[in-house]
């Protein structure tokens, strides 16, 4: 538990230092936003509006690839990963920290990104806020479980950014389906599926219980 | 008593053989020099008993446990030429984070007297990324020992350092062995390791090619076998 807060407080003090991961995940998901906007015909329309919590999703995944990318690109700068696969504790807790702090950057340009579809897409998210704050975490959660473990795995091979996208977006397939469907329900009918959260729930488990018991051997060389 | 044992040590990167058959025994206390040319298994062989990779063959124990496990990795502290800081955190962060992710207990104290090992007091609420090599590398030096282990793992620590800091690292690492630490130390450098270690071998591709034993080391007999598996291994 000890290496958990320390790798969390390590990675949040570097990143509000630096910055960088942060604000390029935050323009990218932007980008992203206004891509969407003015590709769809009309723009704000009732139609277009069915597509929102789908593209806000899909912005939210690459953002997510994108700053998961960086997670641990910054551990090899100096060789720092040998650090953290020398500590002497499970190194699933090392992954753990890793991922909460992941998971609290993506939860930040969530946040503001869901601010800029609200505006281009004129949608009042204000009355579903704290719902849609619960949905976005449990989905991120999945997101960034399985992501920070794939992280781990493609640092250390030659492509590593093609490698990240490729063996992280099968599993997001399920996070995504539900997570966009619970957010469809929750824009549309104000109260959340039961179904949605309870299969969030279950995805998210198993993708942390899995990234802990396989950390051992993803920071080996 | 022994730190660290290994016995007909392997370990292969796909076809290219890093370590083949090493047979290897690190009395407690004592400072072993690993030398040898470039591609040679140095380096592997050390980050095996780090536990940061796992052999494919044979096996190696640290305190009487395979290397890669937690409690072993418990015992042994690292110093590599890369100085796995944080460049964006300070240097007392940086001890900071080294202390709590090893659990050591009354960490601050453990911190300040760290940096003032390191000779790093004034300098530890800068950022490790201005820090000058030397200086990084003392930063490096006092992270990786902050949990005081009992075998200390030196993989070229002197690369990069100007003479004043080689002989801050030297000076260290004789405090070092005063202290009855365990110290395996690879390098290039066969008469610094002659007068730091009282054991050496010399690899050559991946195999030991001379070893030598109890006490004072003869510093020609280790030079004549650097000599000769460099010029084997580039012939």
């Amino acid at each position: 538990m000890n290496a958990l807060l320390a790798v969390l407080w390590k990675d949040l003090l570097t990143e509000l230092r630096s910055r960088d991961r942060a604000i390029a995940m935050l323009l990218f998901s932007m980008l992203m936003v206004v891509i969407f906007h003015f590709s769809l015909p009309g723009g704000a329309t009732a139609a277009t509006r069915a597509y929102a919590p789908g593209l806000l999703w899909v912005a939210y995944v690459f953002a997510a690839l994108l700053g998961l990318g960086r997670s641990f690109a910054i551990e090899l700068e100096n060789g720092a990963i040998e650090v953290l696969a020398r500590a002497p504790v499970d190194r699933g807790w090392v992954l753990l920290g890793k991922t909460l702090a992941n998971m609290l950057i993506l939860g930040v340009v969530q946040a503001l990104t869901a601010l800029v579809f609200a505006l281009f897409f004129e949608m009042n998210l204000l009355p579903v806020a704290l719902p849609l704050a619960g949905v976005v975490a449990l989905g991120s959660l999945g997101l960034c479980a399985v992501g920070t473990f794939f992280a781990a795995v493609a640092v250390r091979t030659r492509l590593r950014e093609v490698m990240l996208p490729l063996l992280a977006l099968p599993f997001y397939i399920p996070v995504l389906v539900a997570a966009t469907r619970a957010t469809n329900t929750l824009l549309e009918t104000g109260s959340v599926s039961f179904a949605s959260i309870h299969f969030l729930l279950v995805t998210d488990g198993s993708y942390l219980i899995a990234s802990f018991i396989l950390s051992d051997f993803v920071l080996d060389e | 008593m022994t730190a660290v044992v290994a016995r007909n040590l392997a370990k292969r990167f796909g076809r290219t053989v890093g370590l083949d058959g090493i047979d290897l025994e690190v009395a407690v206390g004592s400072t072993t020099a690993i030398l040898g040319p470039n591609g040679a298994g140095k380096s592997t062989l050390l980050r095996l008993m780090a536990g940061l990779a796992r052999p494919t063959g044979g096996s190696i124990e640290v305190g009487g446990e395979p290397a890669h496990q937690r409690t072993a990795r418990a015992r042994v502290g690292f110093i590599g030429h890369a100085t796995g800081l944080y460049p964006e955190l300070t240097a007392r962060e940086n001890l900071i984070f080294a202390a709590r992710l090893r659990g050591v207990a009354r960490w601050r104290e453990r911190i300040e007297a760290q940096l003032e090992e390191a000779g790093l007091t004034r300098a530890a609420d800068r950022r490790a990324g201005d820090f000058s090599r030397g200086m990084a590398q003392r930063l490096s030096i006092a992270t990786g020992l902050i949990d005081e282990p009992e075998i200390v793992l030196l993989d070229e620590p002197f690369t990069g350092l100007d003479r004043v800091a080689s002989d801050r690292l030297v000076a260290r690492l004789q405090a070092l062995r005063q202290s009855d630490r365990t110290l395996v130390l690879v390098s290039h450098d066969v008469a610094l390791a002659a007068r730091l270690a009282d054991s050496a071998i010399v690899l050559r591709r991946g195999r030991v090619a001379h070893r030598e034993d109890g006490g004072a080391l003869d510093p020609q007999a280790l030079e004549n076998a650097y000599s000769a598996a460099a010029q084997r291994d580039s012939s």
